[in-house]
């Protein structure tokens, strides 16, 4: 064991050519700091006793020095020929030792500062494993404390927490698996639509594997996640950062879906009409399928409700989308509160296999109103209003073609939830190209 | 004051399209002191330093006003320093290190071993045994402001189209990564405190608000990081720190002929005020109704950081008062920081160097001398 290091040592200097560190030495044999540093210097005095290769070496020198009266320490690496000179300028010399040794001469400090960085980069969780020093609070806090520490600052708290029971549920087809690219290419709105496409069907097809997978696409909302903080920008949108984080830390499927469904909540609350991306993780769950032409049109319902949410944002993405858009700004004044109908026409996200949720979708409805000049004027808009899924499956079965489709509750099967689910879209494929012929026949 | 720039001075003045050049003092001989309080102004001559005031000083003047209406000063006097709590009798050494300036994020990237060094000296990976055991009584690092170099500081994103500007990304982004970093490599061994400075991204008005958490998400985590404010106050075991990260003492430099940051320092410390120049030519947030830099209870250490030599002195006040003055210098360009012992209150400078090839060529000419 005692001969291996010096091996290893030579290895790395003459085979591979590197510049050894004594810390990129602890850190690679994982031993403690003071052993790399003897490691080094016994090696270099055996290769020096047997005078085979042109070894150099770089020390570390540290000591008392005096300036103008006032004494300073002073810490240098230095090159070996200059150590002596520079012990001699010291007053009082506190410790000498290798700091590196390599085949070529160096220069300049730089490359011994790289193999350091390199070194600790890759081992950040543990750089300071291997130093002398130990510091008892020093322990990084659990998610719960974390959670603790920031609601101590924060003041709209307590609102994820109640949501979190009626949210469980949900589950999407398409629409949140295209939700992650959305928030990212909002801004290039046009492009998004065929990227999304295949996104989406890159994300099913993930999707339909087993949990082992799960891990794959979690990383990838992870990613996602990192720039829809700044799309979302304000305090809660750290807690789904922060339990993405201990997500790829634990890498467990189980508690990381746990965590995954937590952090929904707090997206949800964040944009209610904007699904959370992380609702992609349902589909572990619901292997409903997706009819890919249904994509298309919720993409641009997507797009509709984006838009009214990031009205600050540039005008570009505005205008990449719907041209009915002027029509929906002039009523959107008109009319500031959304009302809440039942529509029979949905072509927002139909649900696999949520419970009785509300949630807000945009829906085409005509509103009649009189105007200034005293005519009664019909328009039709869009406009976002809360429904429950409960109410949707109904609409959708009695919208339903010849088969006979059962008015199951949504907590039954799920290849009944799928039949619906495919109606539902194939009826909200019809319903956004053009106005249905049973809008002759809507509530009003 | 003649020089100081004036918003009103550019635009009524037609003649004048050339923005007036920075300048590194604003003093002039034209310049006036005068005095005011909330009914009237005087003029002051006398034994007053004209050039030693700044604006914002709350004194007191003895004196008599002559007949073409100016004040002659024969004395004059400040509020000196304010009470202090007497500091607690430590049976050991402990020592705080207090560095600023680490400037993060420059073009020229020399610093960075020696940063490395301080890292690795306090968290007890360089040096031998003794050493160690020295470091291991460091109980806190203060890092004081301009933890980011001024080179972060992109001015091309205000001025050229975002289109342009759209896909490139900020300087500071890359430099608050490496500065998360370090900064997890220091808060797994004892507990930092981070300032931030000016050319951070933070608010540029006094006082600062500290760095947002979310930027460091590998060191938040460790309960060790406190992100504080700027100014700040700190108590480290029984021992009051007080600080800023230099915007006051620099803008004080600026507006009057004192040079030494010490001298800057233990003149705020006598005015019993951290930047009377705020509002005037420090930019900080309209306070109305009280005004937080007052000092009402005098630490036991009051440093600045980002000066440009490191210096300390210990001053002592009419009531028995011990205040340590350190300035810290910029580590970017002097790789020094700060040890200060808590115990006995002394200041020591702790330099970090490393060797390049520049160096040979200078010994060189040496020896051929």
């Amino acid at each position: 064991m005692d001969e291996l290091y010096l091996d290893n040592i030579d290895e790395f200097v003459n085979d591979h050519d590197k510049i050894v560190t004594y810390k990129w030495l602890s850190l690679t044999l994982g031993v403690h700091v003071n052993t790399a540093k003897q490691m080094l210097y016994h090696y270099l005095d055996h290769k020096r006793k047997e005078s085979s290769a042109q070894l150099h070496a770089t020390y570390l020198v540290s000591g008392k020095f005096e300036d103008n009266g006032q004494t300073g320490h002073k810490v240098s690496v230095v090159k070996e020929d200059q150590l002596e000179d520079f012990k001699s300028k010291m007053s009082l010399v506190v410790s000498v030792h290798v700091y590196s040794v390599q085949k070529a001469l160096l220069k300049d400090s730089g490359p011994l500062y790289s193999v350091d960085y390199d070194a600790v980069k890759d081992n950040l969780k543990n750089c300071t494993k291997f130093s002398a020093i130990r510091c008892a609070s020093a322990v990084p806090m659990s998610s719960l404390e974390l959670q603790q520490a920031r609601q101590i600052h924060q003041v709209p708290a307590p609102e994820p927490e109640h949501k979190k029971p009626a949210m469980n549920g949900e589950a999407n087809a398409s629409k949140p698996s295209t939700k992650p690219q959305k928030g990212i290419m909002g801004m290039f709105a046009s492009k998004a639509a065929p990227k999304n496409q295949d996104n989406v069907k890159d994300i099913k097809t993930e999707q339909k594997e087993d949990t082992p997978v799960a891990e794959a696409p979690k990383s990838k909302p992870a990613a996602k996640a990192n720039p829809m903080m700044n799309f979302f920008g304000t305090q809660t949108a750290k807690k789904p950062d922060k339990t993405e984080k201990k997500e790829e830390a634990a890498q467990s499927s189980s508690s990381a879906e746990v965590q995954r469904q937590s952090s929904q909540p707090e997206e949800k609350r964040e944009a209610p009409a904007v699904q959370p991306p992380k609702d992609t993780k349902k589909e572990a769950r619901s292997k409903s399928k997706r009819v890919v032409d249904s994509d298309s049109e919720e993409e641009k319902m997507e797009k509709k409700k984006r838009r009214r949410i990031k009205k600050p944002e540039p005008d570009s993405s505005d205008e990449d989308v719907i041209p009915d858009s002027p029509q929906q700004m002039k009523t959107r004044e008109l009319s500031p509160s959304p009302e809440k109908e039942v529509e029979p026409v949905s072509h927002s996200p139909s649900q696999g296999n949520s419970q009785k949720t509300r949630k807000r979708r945009r829906v085409l409805k005509a509103r009649t109103f009189v105007d200034d000049e005293g005519c009664i004027v019909t328009e039709k808009c869009y406009e976002s209003e809360s429904y429950s899924e409960t109410e949707d499956d109904v609409q959708a079965t009695k919208q339903a073609s010849k088969d006979p489709v059962p008015a199951k509750r949504p907590a039954s099967h799920k290849p009944d939830e799928k039949k619906s689910q495919k109606k539902t879209s194939a009826n909200a494929n019809k319903g956004s190209k053009q106005a249905s012929i049973m809008g002759f026949f809507q509530k009003k | 004051m003649e020089l100081q720039p004036s918003i009103l001075r550019e635009i009524s003045d037609e003649h004048n399209l050339l923005p007036q050049p920075a300048r590194a003092k604003y003093i002039s001989e034209t310049d006036e002191l005068i005095l005011e309080d909330e009914l009237q102004r005087i003029k002051l001559e006398g034994k007053i330093d004209r050039d030693k005031c700044v604006t914002g000083s709350v004194i007191a003047i003895y004196g008599a006003e002559r007949n073409d209406g100016k004040f002659t000063v024969e004395d004059f006097c400040m509020a000196d320093l304010p009470p202090q709590t007497p500091r607690p009798v430590l049976s050991s050494d402990r020592f705080v290190l207090l560095a600023s300036g680490l400037g993060l994020g420059s073009s020229h990237a020399d610093s960075m071993l020696g940063l490395q060094l301080l890292i690795d000296m306090v968290t007890g990976q360089l040096g031998d045994q003794g050493e160690q055991s020295g470091a291991a009584n460091i109980s806190r690092v203060l890092l004081a402001g301009n933890l980011l170099s001024q080179s972060t500081q992109d001015k091309d994103a205000s001025t050229k189209p975002k289109y342009l500007t759209k896909k490139t990304q900020a300087g500071s982004v890359e430099a608050i990564r490496l500065l998360d970093e370090l900064l997890l490599q220091l808060v797994a061994s004892l507990p930092v405190d981070v300032m931030p400075g000016q050319y951070d991204p933070t608010n540029y008005t006094l006082p600062q608000q500290p760095l947002h958490r979310c930027m460091f998400p590998l060191s938040s985590v460790y309960p060790t990081l406190q992100l504080a404010s700027n100014p700040h106050i700190a108590n480290i075991d029984g021992v009051r720190f007080l600080g800023t990260s230099g915007q006051n003492v620099l803008d004080i430099q600026k507006y009057s002929s004192m040079e030494s940051h010490l001298e800057i320092l233990e003149e705020t410390l006598r005015l019993r005020h951290l930047a009377p120049t705020a509002p005037d030519t420090l930019g900080c947030f309209p306070f109305y109704q009280k005004d937080p830099f007052i000092l009402e209870e005098c630490p036991h250490v009051y440093f600045s950081g980002n000066a440009t030599t490191f210096e300390s002195k210990l001053v002592k006040g009419p009531d028995g008062q011990e205040v340590l003055l350190v300035t810290i210098p910029e580590f970017s360009s002097t790789q020094t920081a700060c040890l200060v012992n808590l115990r006995t209150l002394e200041c020591e400078p702790v330099s970090f160097s490393a060797f390049s090839a520049n160096d040979d060529e200078e010994s060189e000419m040496n020896i051929s001398h």
